[in-house]
C-alpha cells in the first residue's frame, strides 16, 4: 500500500476492533470508518483531485482498506455476539432440582390396582365381567347357593339384615345366580368383582366392609383340572411365574368338591417363614365344582353341564402383594398411605 | 373341636404318626387341624424328693433344698422360691438342660448359693391355669407319697403326655363332633384299622315311664332309667380326657353324661327321676310360658322351642338346657337319660334367641345321627355301672317317627373321573370308598352303587362321591389343562370400559383415588345427599350406630376421608371415589370428587387455590373422553340452594335434560363442621350410569381449512350479572359462520369500574373456510358483533 494515510487508517481501525469489548462499541468503530462522513469516505469523494493515473490504483487501495476494516468488523461482530449470548445463557441458568410443574398422576388405593389387574388378568383368559346388587335377596344370597333357611353354613357368615328376606350380600357368589338366569342354557365364563358385607367388627384382620372377586364357568366337560388351572394361571400372573399352587379339601355349600387354594410363599419360596407362619404356603381363595343343585336350581342340567367356581379376596391378595399391615388401611384413604401406590401398570 | 390323640388312639392306631403328620393328613383331607397343643411339655424331667430344706441365707423367700433325683441322678441343690417346698415332699423336677415352656434350665448361682436345676408348678409345664387350683398355681406340684423317686416319664405319670388337635368342623361334617367319627376318619386317611367298641345292652327291669313326641321337631327320643347311683368324682382318666377336649369335670354323672357325647356326637340330657312330676315325659313344640333353667335363670319359651314335658310342666328346653325343678344333685339317686333327635333349625333358633350355646345345642344345631341312640345310651349305662356304682337299669324305650332309610347313591368311575379330571382305577376308587366305611357294590364296568354310611349326613349324590375320592386320593393328582376357549371372548362392555377411563383421566390429572365404606350413620345418610330423594336401606341388626345406612352417594363419606387427612396436616387434597350406590329406588354407578386447598403446580412454589371451576373442568374432561358433545349438557345455575354448597358457587350439571351432576365450593359453615380447617373445598356428586351408557357418535375427520384465521379482541362492560356463556352465544349467533371460536380471556371487577359491572375482554378467532378474509369482512362481521352486544345487554366498549 503506497497511501500512507490509508495504511494509517487501517492499522488505526484494526487496532481499534481488536480492542472492542462490545457490540455497541463494533457499531460505534463502524460509523468511524465506514461511514459517509468518515475519514476513508472523506478521501474516496477526493478522489478527483488526484492525478488520473493515480485514481485507479488509489480506489483499489481504499476499497481494500473498506473490505478489510468491514471483514474484521464482522469477525469481530460474530465473536462477541457468541460471547453474549452465551454469557446471556449463562445468566439464564436455572436449578434443574426445583420441583416439576407436578404432571405425575394420582395416588390409587392398591384395593383399586389389585381389582383392576385381577380383572385384566381373566379378562385375557376370555372371562366377561359381571355384577350385581349389593343389597340383594336372601333368595339370591343363600337359597339359589344350596343354602336353605336355617342351614348351619348360614352361621358361617354373620349376615347385616335389612328385613327378613333382604340382605347386604355376604359374598359375590350371589352374581353366579343372576348371570345364570340371564344366560339361560349358554356357556358361561364370568367374573363378578364387588363389595361384601360381613357382621364382623372392624380390626386390623377383620372389615366389616371387603371386596371379591366371583369366577364361574360353566360348560360340557368341565372338571376339576380346568379350575386347577385357571386358578393356576392367575396365581402367576398376580405373583409371579415361579409360584405354585396346592388344594386343600373344605367344604362350601355351593360347590362339590369344594377346595381351599394356597399358593406357595413368595418371601421364601416355600421353606417356611414369618409371613407363611412357617408353613410355606399362603391360603388365597376357596372355589370347588359347582354342587348340582346350584346348577339345577338356576336352570342348568347338571347331567349335561358342569362348571367351577371361585371367589378370591381382593383386599387379601392386595394385603399379600403389598405388605399391608392393616386391611382398614385401604379404607381410611391417608394420602400418605396412597401416594406410595402410583404406578398403572 | 378339641381331640385328644390318646383318646382316639384306643379305637385307631397312631403308632409311627406323629401329632403334626395326623393334622396335616386330617387338613388335606378337608378337615382342618387349626392347631396341634400338648397338654404339658418339658424334657430331662424326674420325680425327686426333697431331702432338706433350709432358709437362703440371704433371701426371705428362698429355700435351698437337697433333693434326691434317684439312682442315675443322686442328690442336686437347688434354689426353690415356693413357698409350699419342704422337706419330705415329692416334686417334679426339671434337670440342667431341661427345655420348659419357658425356656431352657441352666445351672446358675442364685445369691450366691448354686442351683441346679428347678422344681416345677404344672404352670411352668405348660399346663393351662384354667385346669389348676389356686393352690397348685402358686407354688411346686405336689407329688403323692407314692411317686416313684427316679421316674422320667413325669408327664406319662401325670397323665399329661396327650396331644390335642383343635379341629375346625364345617358346616358339612358334624359327625365329626365325635371322637368315634375322628377316628373312623384318621382310619381312613392313613388306611388303618378301626375298632369302635360296641356297649352291650345292660337291662334288669322294666321302666314305667311314658314317653313321646307330640312335635314333628323331635323325631326320635329315647330314654333309659338307672337306678342306685352313687354320686362323687368321676375317675382320673375321664377327667384327663375331659380337660384335653376343653370340657369341665363336675361329678361322675354329668362326665359321663360329657364324655359320651365327646364319644358318640349324640348329646345326652339326664333327669332327676325322682323329681319328675309324674312318670312321663314328652316332647312338644307349642308350648308357651316361663321356663327356669338349671342356671337358676327364667327364659321365656315360646312357641317353636322344643319342650319336654312331664304332666304338662317343663322339664327341658330341648337340646338347649335343662330345668332347674328335676335337675340332677349331689343328692340323686335315681336318672332318666335321655338321648332324643331334634330338628335343627328349631335348635337353632332357640339358642340364637335365648343366648344358650353349648356343646350340645351345637352338636342339634349341626345335625345329629338320629339313628344310634340304643347304643348311646347303653354306653352311658356301662359307664354310669363302672363309675356311678349304678345297679338297676331299665330297658331302653324308644320312640321313633322316622324310618331309617338306606342312602344309596349311583355312580361310576367315569362319572368320578369326569368331575374331577382324574384318571382314577376302579380298584382305586373302590379302595377310597371303603377305607371310608361305605359298601362298594361295583360292576365289571367301573358303574356302582354305594351304600353311605348312617354317620355321614353330608353325602347325598354322586358329586359329594367325587368329593370323598379326591379328599382321600389328593388334589396333586389333578392334572391342570385350562379350559378349552371357544369363539366368543370376553372383555369389558362399554360401560365398564368407561367406567375404567374415567377413573384412569382423574388419575392422570393427579387426583387420588379412594375407597370408602358404604354403610354410613344416621346423620351422614342425610348429609351430601345431592341428586335425589331416595329412600335408603337401613340394617335391622347393626353392629354400630355408624354403619346403619346403606349409602345412597358417595360424597359425604369421601369428605370424611379428607377430613381424615386434614386432621393429619395434609390440607392440600384431590381425592375421587367410584362406587355403585342402591337405594329403595335405583341403583346406580356414582363419582365423587373432593377438592380441598390449593393446586400445587411446582411443590410450593406455585399454587392455585381450588375453585369452582377446576371441578367444571373435571366435569367438561369426563364428558369429553367419553366422546359426548357439548350440545348434549350443559350447566346451570341451581335453584334451590343446599345447605352444603356455596349458593353462588354452585351448579347442577344436565345431561340431555338429566340431572346427572351437582358440584361447587362448600358452604363456609360446611369447611369447619367437616374439619377442613381454613381452607376451601370444591366437591362434586355425580351419577355416571347415564353416561356409560349412552351412545355416542363416531368420530369422523372433517377437512382443516387451508384459509388463515385472524384474531381480534374486543373489551367491554357490562352488567355483572350478564353470563359468559350467553355473550359468547351472542357472539357467535352474530358472527355468522365466520365465528370459529370466542373465548373470555380476562375479567375484571373493581377499582375503576361501576359497582355492579365488570369489563370483560374476549378474542375472537374469525375464518372464511373457503377464502382468505379482508379486512372489510373482518370490520362488518366486528362491527355486527359490536351491535348484538350492545343490543342484547347494553355493554360499553373499552376500545
Amino acid at each position: 500500500m503506497k497511501n500512507n494515510k490509508l495504511k494509517d487508517i487501517l492499522q488505526n481501525a484494526l487496532g481499534t476492533i481488536e480492542k472492542a469489548l462490545s457490540l455497541d462499541a463494533l457499531i460505534n468503530i463502524k460509523n468511524t470508518y465506514l461511514s459517509k462522513k468518515s475519514e476513508l469516505m472523506g478521501m474516496m469523494s477526493k478522489i478527483g483531485e488526484l492525478p488520473p493515473e493515480e485514481r485507479k490504483e488509489f480506489g483499489q487501495e481504499v476499497n481494500e482498506v473498506k473490505t478489510t476494516i468491514a471483514a474484521s468488523l464482522d469477525e469481530k461482530m460474530a465473536e462477541l455476539s457468541e460471547k453474549e449470548m452465551a454469557e446471556k445463557l449463562k445468566k439464564e441458568e436455572i436449578d434443574i432440582s426445583l420441583p416439576s410443574r407436578s404432571l405425575t398422576v394420582g395416588g390409587r388405593n392398591p384395593f383399586h390396582i389389585i381389582k383392576d389387574e385381577m380383572i385384566d388378568v381373566f379378562l385375557g383368559m376370555g372371562f366377561e365381567v359381571a355384577d350385581g346388587p349389593e343389597v340383594e335377596s336372601d333368595e339370591f344370597n343363600f337359597e339359589l347357593l344350596n343354602i336353605p333357611k336355617d342351614h348351619p353354613a348360614r352361621d358361617m357368615q354373620d349376615t347385616f339384615y335389612i328385613d327378613k328376606n333382604t340382605l347386604l350380600r355376604t359374598h359375590t357368589s350371589p352374581v353366579q345366580a343372576h348371570v345364570m338366569a340371564e344366560k339361560k342354557g349358554e356357556a358361561i365364563r364370568v367374573i363378578c368383582p364387588g363389595k361384601t358385607y360381613r357382621r364382623d367388627d372392624d380390626d386390623a384382620t377383620h372389615s366389616h366392609q371387603f371386596a371379591q372377586i366371583e369366577g364361574l364357568v360353566v360348560d360340557k366337560d368341565i372338571n376339576i383340572g380346568h379350575l386347577k388351572a385357571t386358578l393356576e394361571l392367575f396365581a402367576q400372573r398376580m405373583f409371579g411365574e415361579k409360584r405354585k399352587i396346592r388344594l386343600r379339601s373344605s367344604y362350601f355349600p355351593f360347590t362339590e368338591p369344594s377346595v381351599e387354594v394356597d399358593i406357595d410363599c413368595a418371601n421364601c419360596g416355600g421353606k417356611g417363614c414369618s409371613m407363611c407362619k412357617g408353613t410355606g404356603y399362603i391360603e388365597i381363595l376357596g372355589g370347588g365344582m359347582v354342587h348340582p343343585n346350584v346348577l339345577k336350581m338356576n336352570g342348568y342340567d347338571p347331567e349335561v353341564y358342569s362348571g367351577f367356581a371361585f371367589g378370591i379376596g381382593i383386599e387379601r391378595v392386595a394385603i399379600l402383594r403389598y405388605g399391608i399391615d392393616d386391611i382398614r388401611r385401604f379404607y381410611q384413604n391417608d394420602v400418605r398411605f396412597l401416594h406410595q401406590f402410583r404406578k398403572k401398570i | 373341636m378339641l381331640v385328644s390323640l390318646k383318646n382316639v388312639a384306643q379305637y385307631v392306631s397312631l403308632d409311627g404318626l406323629s401329632a403334626e403328620e395326623i393334622a396335616n393328613g386330617l387338613t388335606f383331607a378337608g378337615v382342618e387341624v387349626e392347631e396341634v397343643r400338648r397338654m404339658a411339655s418339658g424334657t430331662n424331667l424326674v420325680i425327686g424328693k426333697i431331702l432338706e430344706c433350709e432358709k437362703h441365707p440371704d433371701s426371705d423367700h428362698l429355700h435351698v433344698l437337697k433333693v434326691d433325683l434317684g439312682g442315675d441322678y443322686g442328690v442336686e441343690q437347688i434354689v426353690c422360691g415356693a413357698p409350699n417346698a419342704r422337706k419330705g415332699l415329692k416334686v417334679i423336677v426339671a434337670r440342667v438342660g431341661s427345655v420348659l415352656p419357658g425356656g431352657e434350665i441352666k445351672k446358675g448361682v442364685i445369691r450366691g448359693v448354686e442351683s441346679n436345676g428347678m422344681c416345677c408348678s404344672l404352670l411352668e409345664l405348660g399346663v393351662d391355669a384354667k385346669y389348676l387350683s389356686e393352690y397348685q398355681q402358686k407354688g411346686i406340684e405336689e407329688l403323692p407319697e407314692d411317686a416313684i423317686v427316679g421316674n422320667e416319664n413325669v408327664l406319662k405319670y401325670l397323665n399329661l403326655d396327650d396331644e390335642v388337635l383343635d379341629v375346625k368342623v364345617l358346616a358339612n361334617r358334624p359327625d365329626l363332633l365325635s371322637i368315634y367319627n375322628v377316628a373312623r376318619e384318621i382310619g381312613a386317611i392313613f388306611n388303618r384299622k378301626v375298632e369302635i367298641p360296641e356297649a352291650e345292652e345292660i337291662s334288669n327291669f322294666k321302666t314305667k315311664i311314658e314317653i313321646g313326641s307330640k312335635s314333628e321337631k323331635c323325631s326320635q327320643f329315647s330314654i333309659k332309667e338307672v337306678r342306685g347311683i352313687c354320686i362323687k368324682p368321676s375317675p382320673k382318666w375321664m377327667q384327663n380326657y375331659l380337660n384335653a377336649m376343653g370340657v369341665r369335670s363336675i361329678n361322675n354323672v354329668v362326665d359321663i353324661g360329657n364324655y359320651v357325647m365327646l364319644l358318640t356326637g349324640q348329646p345326652l340330657h339326664m333327669y332327676d327321676a325322682d323329681k319328675l312330676p309324674k312318670k312321663e315325659l314328652y316332647a312338644y313344640s307349642e308350648y308357651e310360658g316361663d321356663f327356669v333353667a338349671l342356671d337358676e335363670n327364667t327364659y321365656a319359651v315360646k312357641p317353636g322351642d322344643i319342650v319336654i314335658c312331664s304332666d304338662h310342666k317343663p322339664m327341658c328346653l330341648g337340646g338347649v338346657m335343662g330345668a332347674l325343678s328335676c335337675a340332677v344333685d349331689d343328692f340323686s339317686k335315681n336318672l332318666f337319660i335321655e338321648s332324643a333327635s331334634f330338628d335343627s333349625a328349631s335348635i337353632r333358633r332357640t339358642s340364637l334367641r335365648l343366648g344358650l350355646v353349648s356343646e350340645s345345642s351345637q352338636r342339634f344345631v349341626k345335625g345329629t345321627n338320629h339313628f344310634q341312640s340304643e347304643e348311646v345310651l347303653n354306653l352311658a349305662a356301662s359307664l354310669l355301672k363302672q363309675y356311678a356304682d349304678a345297679k338297676e337299669f331299665s330297658d331302653n324305650v324308644v320312640y321313633q317317627d322316622e324310618e331309617e332309610k338306606v342312602n344309596k347313591i349311583s355312580s361310576s368311575v367315569e362319572k368320578i373321573n369326569g368331575r374331577l379330571g382324574t384318571s382314577f382305577t376302579k380298584e382305586q376308587i373302590y379302595d377310597v370308598l371303603t377305607r371310608l366305611q361305605f359298601k362298594v357294590m361295583m360292576d365289571a364296568n367301573g358303574e356302582f352303587v354305594v351304600k353311605v354310611p348312617q354317620f355321614r349326613l353330608d353325602v347325598t349324590c354322586s358329586a359329594d362321591l367325587s368329593e370323598e375320592v379326591i379328599r382321600l386320593l389328593g388334589y396333586e393328582n389333578v392334572p391342570s389343562l385350562l379350559p378349552k376357549l371357544d369363539t366368543k371372548v370376553g372383555g369389558l362392555t362399554h360401560g365398564q370400559a368407561r367406567l375404567r377411563e374415567i377413573r384412569y383421566f382423574l388419575l392422570e390429572r393427579g387426583l387420588d383415588e379412594c375407597l370408602t365404606y358404604s354403610l354410613l350413620n344416621k346423620k351422614e345418610i342425610k348429609a351430601f345427599n345431592l341428586l335425589n330423594d331416595d329412600e335408603h336401606y337401613e340394617i335391622l341388626n347393626p353392629l354400630t350406630d355408624d354403619h346403619v345406612c346403606f349409602r345412597t352417594h358417595v360424597l359425604n363419606s369421601l369428605l370424611k376421608a379428607a377430613e381424615y387427612n386434614v386432621s393429619r396436616q395434609e390440607k392440600n387434597l384431590a381425592l375421587f371415589e367410584t362406587s355403585n350406590v342402591q337405594s329403595l329406588q335405583r341403583r346406580e354407578e356414582h363419582l365423587a370428587i373432593v377438592l380441598v386447598g390449593q393446586e400445587q403446580a411446582q411443590g410450593a412454589l406455585k399454587t392455585i387455590p381450588y375453585d369452582f371451576y377446576h371441578m367444571k373442568g373435571l366435569v367438561e374432561g369426563i364428558f369429553t373422553l367419553l366422546g359426548i358433545e357439548a350440545s348434549r349438557y350443559k350447566f346451570e345455575r341451581l335453584e334451590s340452594h343446599f345447605d352444603e354448597l356455596h349458593p353462588g358457587k354452585s351448579a347442577k350439571v344436565l345431561f340431555q335434560n338429566q340431572l346427572v351432576a351437582i358440584f361447587g365450593e362448600l358452604h363456609p359453615q360446611k369447611i369447619s363442621e367437616y374439619g377442613l380447617g381454613k381452607t376451601n373445598a370444591v366437591v362434586l356428586e355425580m351419577n355416571l350410569s347415564p353416561l356409560l351408557f349412552t351412545k355416542v357418535n363416531i368420530e369422523k375427520m372433517s377437512p382443516i381449512s387451508r384459509f388463515p384465521s385472524v384474531s381480534r379482541d374486543l373489551a367491554f362492560i357490562v352488567d355483572k350479572k350478564v353470563e359468559a356463556k350467553d355473550l359468547l352465544k351472542t357472539i357467535k349467533i352474530a358472527g355468522k359462520g365466520l365465528v370459529k371460536d370466542a373465548f373470555i380471556f380476562d375479567v375484571y371487577q373493581g377499582a375503576n369500574i361501576d359497582e355492579g359491572k365488570k369489563s370483560i375482554a374476549i378474542s375472537i378467532v374469525y375464518r372464511n373456510d373457503n377464502a382468505t378474509l379482508t379486512e372489510k369482512e373482518i370490520v362488518d362481521v366486528q362491527d355486527k358483533i359490536k351491535y348484538e352486544l350492545g343490543k342484547n345487554y347494553h355493554v360499553e366498549f373499552r376500545m
